[in-house]
């Protein structure tokens, strides 16, 4: 989403849903995993919205839709680029808001093509793009030329439709699954009723192909005017109620709190830095360095900018990759808090082989899951393991304050309702007490390394106080002491004169602890709550909301209006925060037309563009960094989005069987003995594997729930009748589910809620296996992911969970 | 006190169970050890550990998938067969509408059990009473709605007066009507209307519920024609012989001999009336 709109958050909100008049719920079993969505949806149901799902299997979400579809794990792009194509040749688009707040004019280099499923700028060797041609035509003043129409050759527009024009219905059924009229029924429902939403969660993301999934998404719903508005958006259902929380605080290895780039190992100083990242990183990562190191950062030693560990741009340090690490001896130290990879890391051998090679782990969680006692798993001997566990037992959420960040990016504070029981901690505490007993340790060390552990700030009080925290994260007033009422305190002020921990989350705690309100009144009747916690940024409930209204600055839809242009106040106002620029600038003005104001062009982006705002006109002197102001965010494989098959496929890419799966995923291949892949001649069918509402992720906690563990008490295989009649069983029955990786053993669940469909021509299954079970707990079972793969998407680092081959057979 | 009601709407419920742990958290009733039996259904029938569970029906029909789920508790019927089948008054009905059955003087008869056209009440054979849902009347007397009712997300139970939900009921019937033509309320005047109200999408017997539920006639005849005259000339417990010979007559057999191997449960015989799943 960030390289389409500039943030990567959900759009809008839960409570938003409620306005929709049509919903595309694709990759996403809301009804089960993230049940309050339903309520929302339900009011929107009861306006007369119309509820669309696509997915590998009739789930408890299919239900309740007035259209569904089966579809082939891992080919959405197929199906969404045939809706691009369908929306585009019947010209379904919303004209106004394409021309006017996305980069449909503006001219694409001449040098970028797309042929035979390749990018230009495909390096073979390495893998990878050189994404210079991905650019635009730029101006004299380094700005991208603009074409006067739609129709001219070069623009994005024409780009976008030569681009999906070979994504008809009837290719993308081959593909798919899906029969072409529904695709056809989908586009038209979905394209035809506004505002439309999509919702989608890690059914879209667990894919060799997720970004590109989302980024077709967004260029759905810039052409038809969806985003920045009530009822609209492209919004990604966090699975952890604070998954929202954890990715703003850097849960990301290259970024620093608050989307900060991380510095890399050739940034000499915060010029190097400003010159890879755009003068616009400058200021949150100096009010980061002034809220970790206090007055040790000074202007005079670059804000401390030394004491910054810096990363290897060259090294992937994702999940998985970070596994393939240890496994290569690269860690003597785990501290594994709230994880249990051992049962949510697909193709798991590496996992359990890698926590074999260190020296210590730390787990701190509430239950000994299924990582904190590897050593245990049947099959494995713990004679022959050396690495010493220590187990520290943590507080759930009810016993410890803080703060919880929702989809919506409500940051939510609450109170320990209990005590932690036992010798149970807080998060806080533990890492509280560990920061000084480690900066006791070093207190006599002269060495530079060391120099930032004792030279931090580190003063949330004896006891450790959450609320500190997230002040501290909001922001002070660092020539003061005073905490930063607003954003705006923030973004006016000189750099170095503020500090704040994480810069959109600046004001949460300014003018008393936002967070914690609980004034639940919602007066526009949109689903805002203005006045419930506090929404990042600067409390704006609805991101880029200046696309709700037209080029006067007047809402386009008099129905829900989030903000509006005052004329007589000569001020951006309304029932939401606006989010624009400057609220003084009026409509007509560059800054006032922004709807985008993350992106460099400041439009939403069809085609990710490389592209930096601000770049000088006369280059610099000998020897000065180019620094522009803010350069885009990019797709590593593509700034379009394109179909290919996942890594194991049952079948070729249709559109380019030479380039069949992603030419830039990261397929695993490092320790080949773990790391095997499958073919479809030994391992027919393709499963799928999600979660189920009564057990929760890695089921660290819900499997030690008796009263939970009753309601699913077992891992299961589903299937479809013909498949089940084909291998011989009946409901019940145990079968055994192997792929190239391994084997497990589950019952058999037989359904109609799985039909065997067509590929290319050819009768194709879908096996379905939700994944939360691991040897130990009260509900002990096989973990699916035994079976998974876990190659890469090359820009997100998140393996294709969602698609291998399989066989089965009667246990 | 008006007569309250809680509106099942099915069409809302996507089968989360939530109901079924709120029920166990405040009723204070353990897990049972269960399997699946069929699609992602774990609970088969009442027992009195468990008084309320979700069944969950698959229809394929045109290529055309119908998912119905269910949450199955106690009626609390407006004419309930089991207050007028228990032989100690131990089962009441609120004027809000809830049947309740006081564990003080019940003592295991079992004829609540099985009398009961949805096979609700279970006899516990240890502790030897009768147990089901309670309708949470001790959070009702206090203001609060039942536990099943607080907990829903989607907003499948809703409670309130009677008169109010109904026709609110009805007006939802209408509206699901368009996309499940054969949908119905079940429940508005069955057993002489039940405060737990369903919109079902589809009929009852689809869902394994009875077409026509019914008071047995034996029961009527005992309660209603024979008690208020036998109670004046022969007595309670000859009264009781003949209900019991009527009820042979009408029925051909009352009731299962003995308890369940498995200690602890009555289970009702197979077959009858009020089974969320499949055998």
């Amino acid at each position: 989403m960030s390289p389409s709109f500039g943030r990567g958050a959900m759009t809008n909100s839960w409570s938003d849903l409620q306005n929709a008049q049509v919903f595309l719920i694709a990759g996403s079993n809301c009804a089960e995993n993230h049940p309050i969505a339903m309520r929302w949806i339900n009011r929107a149901k009861a306006k007369g919205a119309k509820m669309i799902v696509v997915d590998p299997r009739f789930t408890r979400t299919a239900s309740e839709a007035d259209i569904f579809a089966q579809i082939r794990p891992g080919t959405d792009i197929a199906y969404l680029g045939a809706i691009i194509n369908y929306i585009i040749a019947n010209k379904l688009y919303d004209e106004a808001y394409v021309l006017n707040y996305t980069n449909a004019l503006l001219k694409v280099n001449q040098g970028y093509k797309f042929d035979e499923g390749l990018f230009s700028g495909f390096d073979a060797k390495t893998r990878k793009y050189g994404v210079d041609s991905w650019g635009y035509q730029l101006g004299p003043d380094q700005k991208p030329l603009a074409a006067a129409a739609l129709d001219d050759p070069d623009s994005v527009f024409s780009q976008l439709k030569a681009h999906y024009s070979r994504y008809s219905l009837e290719t993308a059924e081959k593909i798919t699954g899906i029969p072409a009229k529904t695709i056809e029924m989908i586009a038209e429902t979905f394209a035809k009723n506004k505002p439309g939403t999509i919702l989608y969660a890690l059914g879209m993301t667990q894919h060799t192909t997720a970004v590109q999934g989302i980024r077709a998404y967004a260029i759905i719903q810039l052409l038809l005017g969806n985003i920045g508005r009530a009822g609209g958006g492209v919004n990604a259902l966090r699975g952890e109620p604070n998954v929202q929380g954890s990715t703003d605080m850097a849960n990301l290895f290259n970024n620093l709190p608050g989307y900060v780039p991380a510095p890399i190992s050739t940034d000499k100083n915060l010029q190097d830095y400003a010159a890879r990242n755009g003068s616009i990183q400058v200021k949150p990562l100096v009010s980061l360095l002034k809220a970790w190191y206090g007055e040790n950062a000074t202007k005079a030693d670059d804000y401390a900018f030394d004491y910054l560990p810096k990363i290897n741009p060259s090294v992937n340090a994702t999940m998985v990759k970070m596994f393939e690490m240890m496994e290569k001896g690269q860690f003597k130290l785990l501290f594994n808090m709230g994880s249990n990879s051992l049962v949510s890391i697909a193709n798991r051998q590496l996992v359990r082989s890698a926590l074999t090679k260190l020296d210590m782990m730390v787990v701190s969680d509430l239950f000994e899951v299924e990582t904190a006692q590897f050593w245990r798993e049947p099959g494995v001997n713990p004679a022959e393991i050396k690495t010493e566990v220590i187990m520290f037992p943590a507080a759930f959420v009810y016993e410890k304050a803080g703060s919880l960040t929702n989809s919506s990016r409500w940051i939510q504070w609450k109170e320990a309702a209990i005590k932690p029981l036992g010798e149970a901690k807080p998060d806080l505490d533990l890492l509280d007490a560990l920061f000084k007993r480690i900066r006791r340790l070093y207190a006599t060390s002269t060495e530079a390394k060391d120099t930032p552990i004792l030279k931090a700030r580190w003063d949330y009080g004896e006891e450790p106080s959450a609320l500190k925290v997230l002040q501290e994260l909001s922001g002070y007033d660092e020539t003061t002491g005073k905490l930063l009422s607003t954003l705006a305190d923030y973004l006016k002020a000189p750099v170095g004169d503020v500090s704040t921990g994480c810069w959109i989350y600046a004001g949460v705690t300014g003018n008393g602890n936002l967070a914690a309100r609980r004034n639940n009144a919602d007066p526009s009747h949109l689903g805002l709550f203005n006045n419930w916690s506090f929404a990042w940024p600067a409390n704006i409930r609805i991101l880029y909301n200046r696309a709700s209204c037209d080029l006067d600055g007047q809402p386009v839809d008099p129905e829900r209006k989030l903000v509006w242009w005052d004329g007589t106040k000569s001020l951006w106002v309304g029932n939401d925060g606006p989010d624009v620029v400057d609220k003084t600038k009026g409509p007509k003005t560059p800054e006032g037309k922004q709807s985008f104001r993350m992106n460099p062009e400041g439009l939403g982006r069809l085609f990710a563009a490389k592209y930096t705002s601000g770049l000088p006109v006369v280059p610099p002197a000998q020897g000065q960094p180019v620094i522009g102001i803010r350069p885009a965010g990019l797709c590593v494989d593509g700034p379009l989005p394109e179909f290919y098959e996942p890594t194991e496929s049952p079948t070729e890419n249709l559109l380019h069987p030479q380039v069949s799966a992603s030419p830039t995923a990261l397929v695993p291949s490092a320790f080949p003995e773990i790391q095997k892949m499958g073919k479809a001649e030994d391992f027919p069918y393709v499963l799928t594997t999600y979660g189920v509402v009564e057990q929760f992720c890695a089921g660290g906690v819900t499997r030690n729930i008796p009263w939970l563990n009753e309601l699913m008490p077992e891992p299961f295989a589903e299937m479809s009748k013909n498949l089940a009649g084909k291998i011989g069983v009946h409901e019940g029955d145990k079968v055994e589910v192997s792929s190239a990786r391994g084997k497990v053993t589950v019952r058999c669940l037989v359904t109609d809620r799985l039909q065997t469909y067509a590929v290319n021509g050819r009768k194709t299954e879908t096996i379905g296996m939700p994944w939360s079970w691991g040897f130990a707990s009260l509900s002990p079972g096989p973990s699916t992911n035994e079976l998974t793969i876990a190659s890469l998407d090359p820009g997100a680092g998140t393996p294709e969970t969602k698609v291998c081959l399989v066989n089965v057979r009667r246990a | 006190m008006a007569r309250k009601m809680i509106f099942v709407d099915t069409s809302k419920c996507t089968g989360c169970k939530a109901c079924t742990v709120a029920c166990k958290e405040w009723n204070d009733l353990p897990a049972e050890k269960t399997h699946l039996i069929e699609s992602y259904q774990t609970m088969r029938d009442f027992t009195p550990k468990t008084w309320t569970y979700v069944t969950f029906i698959e229809q394929y029909h045109n290529k055309t998938m119908d998912f119905f789920m269910r949450k199955a508790q106690c009626f609390h019927c407006g004419d309930p067969a089991c207050l007028k089948a228990c032989t100690s008054n131990a089962i009441s009905k609120s004027a809000d509408g809830l049947v309740v059955i006081n564990p003080d003087k019940c003592i295991g008869c079992g004829y609540c059990a099985e009398n009961c056209p949805f096979g609700v009440p279970k006899v516990d054979v240890v502790r030897k009473k009768a147990y089901k849902c309670t309708g949470c009347v001790d959070r009702v007397e206090n203001g609060l709605t039942p536990a099943c009712v607080q907990t829903c997300q989607p907003g499948a139970l809703q409670y309130g007066e009677r008169e109010t939900l109904m026709a609110k009921a009805k007006e939802r019937l209408n509206e699901v009507r368009k996309r499940y033509p054969g949908a119905q309320l079940y429940g508005e005047h069955e057993m002489g209307g039940t405060t737990y109200v369903y919109l079902l999408l589809d009929a009852p017997e689809v869902y394994h519920l009875p077409q026509h539920p019914s008071v047995p006639v034996s029961l009527t005849l005992w309660k209603d024609v024979i008690r208020p005259v036998g109670s004046v000339a022969v007595g309670g417990a000859a009264a009781a012989v003949v209900v019991g010979v009527l009820g042979n007559w009408f029925r051909g057999g009352y009731r299962r001999e003995g308890g369940p191997p498995d200690g602890g449960e009555h289970h009702s015989p197979a077959g009858k009336a009020g089974k969320g799943g499949k055998e």
